[in-house]
């Protein structure tokens, strides 16, 4: 039972679940924000996943652009490192308008709360994380691939565990912000 | 291996399109792996590096945004009970990230075993299918545990109130959501699996979103059962 996957399967995800109930325990202490914005809870789940597919796509791409000697592993003018910014910022906006506007209709159609102030929480939070968490996904992996590691094995369970964190922590800014 | 300049730009200019043949000739002649041609052909010096991503991105991320917001949608009906029960706040985010990761280690797993050819017919009798069940489905009830204790425990150390009888309801539901939630995971993965291969395309390209989709959607619309049934 206790095979070599085993073990790498249970160490990346104890680490993922921590992170995730680090994240939970950021929105427990906010609760009393979180109840005064209508509609977060349709919100919460879509942004959550967002950070992990955007920055974790992003992490794949440069990984296989290191391992083919295609990107080097340090910050310099390279088309592909700033092609992929330049996308995964924009990614992130378009999500978050989209989230942030089917958050506000369903909000709107089945609670009948009109509240657009989600759709801005959105746009906000995901440009607020984008700031924080684009940077450490590429230095990250670009510091693992210099010291030897496979980033495609490690970046995983590390971006969606911080990415929960950022995203949380980007959301409840918003919304005392907003 | 280095290309000449012809064949670079041959590359750079095919369009979006698999198996195409000059792909297979140029990995035969030079030997240069398939991985190494995509990533060519993809972001070549004629591409324009964001447009490709964001095009080949949007229209899965606006689905995954669109599932996600129906699983917020069942949270949203039950956020009565999540705001007056605090360990099920602190085991949301955890819940959600485990059931996605699992879609993905079951996924990309069983694409491998296909590929090796490892998979029969009969695929619920092979060795390394149940050894895979057993090994996913041993770590799920491990971290259900994990997290519906300190969940428990975060929250009570918090000062939140939790008793005794509310802490085995959250590890109720935090057990209970994993075990559905993760023998979904692992039909789809399996049936879906065969079923792409058999078409002759690779189940990596849409496994991972698909079963990451539905462990989105159905953690929170599980989730949401559980509490409205048990609290």
């Amino acid at each position: 039972m206790f095979t070599k996957d085993f073990r790498e399967i249970f160490s990346a995800e104890i680490l993922s679940i921590t992170g995730g109930l680090f994240a939970g325990t950021l929105l427990a202490f906010a609760i009393g924000k979180i109840e005064l914005v209508p509609g977060i809870f349709i919100l919460l789940p879509g942004f959550l996943e967002m950070r992990g597919n955007i920055s974790g796509s992003l992490s794949a791409r440069l990984s296989s652009g290191l391992h083919l000697g295609i990107v080097k592993p340090k910050i310099e003018k390279n088309k592909i490192v700033r092609g992929n910014v330049i996308a995964s910022v924009l990614l992130v906006i378009i999500v978050s308008a989209v989230l942030g506007t089917v958050a506000y209709f369903a909000n709107l159609y089945f609670f009948g709360v009109n509240n657009i102030s989600i759709i801005f929480i959105a746009l906000f939070a995901g440009i607020f994380s984008n700031i924080i968490e684009i940077p450490i996904t590429i230095f990250t992996t670009f510091w693992l691939f210099r010291h030897g590691h496979d980033p495609n094995n490690i970046m995983g369970p590390y971006v969606t565990t911080i990415g929960d964190i950022v995203s949380i922590l980007s959301l409840l800014i918003a919304i005392v912000i907003i | 291996m280095k290309l000449s300049k012809k064949t670079w730009k041959q590359i750079s200019r095919l369009k979006r399109k698999q198996h195409h043949h000059i792909i297979r000739k140029i990995h035969k002649k030079h030997n240069i792996s398939y991985k190494t041609l995509f990533y060519m052909k993809e972001y070549g010096p004629k591409s324009h590096v964001s447009s490709v991503i964001i095009r080949e991105s949007i229209k899965i991320l606006i689905l995954a945004s669109i599932l996600s917001s129906v699983g917020g949608l069942g949270l949203q009906s039950i956020e009565k009970n999540i705001v007056a029960i605090i360990p099920l706040l602190i085991l949301l985010p955890a819940l959600n990230d485990m059931i996605g990761d699992f879609g993905t280690v079951v996924s990309s797993k069983f694409t491998t075993m296909l590929f090796l050819n490892k998979i029969s017919k009969i695929w619920w009798r092979d060795a390394d299918v149940k050894k895979l069940f057993r090994t996913v489905f041993f770590i799920a009830i491990i971290s259900a545990i994990y997290i519906g204790v300190l969940a428990s425990v975060i929250a009570g150390i918090m000062g939140f109130g939790i008793n005794f009888d509310l802490a085995i309801k959250v590890l109720h539901i935090s057990l209970l959501s994993t075990i559905i939630l993760v023998s979904i995971i692992f039909f789809v993965s399996v049936a879906g699996g065969l079923w792409i291969f058999k078409r002759n395309e690779d189940p990596n390209n849409f496994l991972i979103p698909i079963t990451t989709s539905i462990a989105d959607l159905g953690s929170m619309i599980i989730f949401a059962a559980m509490v409205s049934s048990m609290l």
